[in-house]
């Protein structure tokens, strides 16, 4: 079956089986930021942007996706031109291995888009699905409030 | 993976899923946020039926001559967040929806994907049973309402019918004075409950009229204290009554042992919580 998605801006469809996961789907078509970790929506490691609002790729079907838009990390920013919120991230050192980082990202960036003040309090509610298990919270979450402040001004 | 899908549809309306379940039968999956239905894996399901498509009402909530109307598509993050439902039973519906798992979860999660597969530790329909919540069900023959008490007396897979569909939930608000609480009692902010307790009081002046104590997380499906919400009714809600209320819920409690706790641990949380959340509700109620 074709599955037609908007993925990063771009309209495509996709052949796949409708009831495969769409995170099999993704890392096929080459979007190798969104990650496998638990494959039961624990871990926060596939999070994807799904119509605006962060969502697993391991629990949604690609049947379920047809006609949605999609966003993924490589959307977010270059290299040589950072998002926001990848430069905060940068800066503050909030990654080591990295694993967990474009989920984190994708889960902010949506709290970011609905709030641009967030408190401390909520970004550690929009980031509670989002396991990391090296570099621990803070300055995970110090780096989404720097970086909501940059956006602000 | 559900490897043997060929197709996925994306019926407009309830009558078209109805048509589809009919025709397919067991070879029809329905979809709605996919967080139980993408772990199937059934090689007989060749036919995935994505309900979310519908139009609305089916993911509106809406209010009207004293009852609120919930959409089956609705996200539980948008039940979390409603302000309009905060008012109605102190927002207990909405405090079960938030402590429904984390918020990509939440923004997934339908409430009648969480309604109709409810699983021993499933927060909202532990809410809905206390609310004494109505459920409206379209199937092959006609539409019928079932009262939570009745949806919810075995596993609601087994109450609806072939081809029947959940279309929506209504919620009466309450006139007169009431309280309501719910409380979820579970290891780390993520993790499952370990005990569900929501909580509906209905004064008379300060004599509890009515009372409805549900308790979730014990057995397969959330039930109703019968025996605590009796220890209530008639009476001012003080320290003796409350008390005694939680006892009779913790001796009517039928549960079992699991990975997350004993059976003995889980019996006696289920006396501390049921009195938490009467306290809680009264609270709300009296305006302490
Ligand atoms: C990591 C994780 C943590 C979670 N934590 C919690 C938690 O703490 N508390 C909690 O309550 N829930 C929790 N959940 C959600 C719960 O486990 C179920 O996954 C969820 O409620 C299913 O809802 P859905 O909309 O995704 O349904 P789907 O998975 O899409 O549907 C499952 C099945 O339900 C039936 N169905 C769905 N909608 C209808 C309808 N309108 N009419 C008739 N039948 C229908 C169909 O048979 C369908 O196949 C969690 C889920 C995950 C993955």
């Amino acid at each position: 079956m074709d599955i037609h998605v908007n993925i990063n801006g771009q309209a495509v469809a996709w052949r796949a089986n409708p009831g495969e996961n769409l995170l099999d789907v993704l890392r096929r078509e080459g979007f190798a930021s969104v990650k496998r970790g638990c494959n039961q929506g624990d871990c926060g490691a596939c999070t994807i942007l799904v119509d605006g609002t962060a969502q697993r790729a391991c629990l949604l079907l690609a049947g379920q996706a047809e006609g949605r838009s999609l966003v993924t990390v490589e959307a977010l920013g270059t290299p040589a031109e950072p998002h926001v919120l990848q430069q905060a991230v940068v800066e503050h050192g909030a990654v080591q291995c990295g694993f967990c980082t474009p989920g984190m990202l994708l889960s902010a960036k949506a709290l970011l888009d609905e709030n641009p003040s967030p408190t401390y309090a909520d970004v550690c509610a929009a980031l509670d699905g989002n396991l990391c298990r090296c570099t621990g919270y803070k300055k995970i979450i110090e780096a989404v409030l720097d970086a909501s402040g940059r956006l602000r001004k | 993976m559900i490897e043997n899908a060929k197709v996925c549809l994306y019926p407009k309306n309830p009558g078209e899923v109805v048509r589809i379940l009919e025709q397919e039968g067991r070879r029809a999956l329905i979809l709605a946020g996919g967080t139980t239905a993408s772990q199937v894996r059934d090689p007989g399901v060749t036919t995935l039926v994505d309900i979310t498509r519908m139009a609305p009402p089916t993911d509106a909530l809406t209010h009207e001559d004293g009852e609120w109307f919930l959409g089956c598509n609705l996200r539980i993050q948008q039940l979390a967040a409603h302000a309009g439902l905060k008012q109605v039973f102190c927002g207990m519906l909405c405090d079960a929806a938030l402590s429904v798992g984390s918020r990509p979860i939440r923004n997934a999660v339908t409430l009648g994907g969480n309604a109709v597969s409810v699983f021993r530790w499933s927060d909202p329909p532990v809410a809905l049973l206390a609310m004494d919540a109505s459920f409206d069900l379209v199937g092959p023959e006609r539409e019928r309402t079932l009262t939570a008490d009745r949806f919810y007396s075995r596993h609601p897979r087994r109450i609806l019918k072939p081809a029947e569909i959940l279309k929506r939930i209504r919620v009466g608000v309450p006139s007169g004075r009431h309280g309501g609480a719910f409380f979820k009692f579970a290891r780390t902010a993520f993790d499952l409950a370990v005990v569900d307790v929501a909580v509906c009081l209905w004064f008379d002046s300060d004599i509890c009229s009515r009372a409805r104590v549900a308790i979730g997380a014990t057995r397969n499906v959330p039930w109703l204290s019968t025996r605590a919400a009796r220890m209530l009714v008639g009476k001012r809600l003080e320290g003796k009554s409350i008390r005694a209320a939680a006892r009779a819920a913790r001796e009517e409690t039928k549960t079992a042992d699991d990975i997350r706790t004993g059976r003995e641990y889980r019996e006696q949380m289920v006396e501390v919580i049921v009195r938490r959340t009467i306290e809680r509700a009264g609270d709300n109620a009296l305006g302490v």
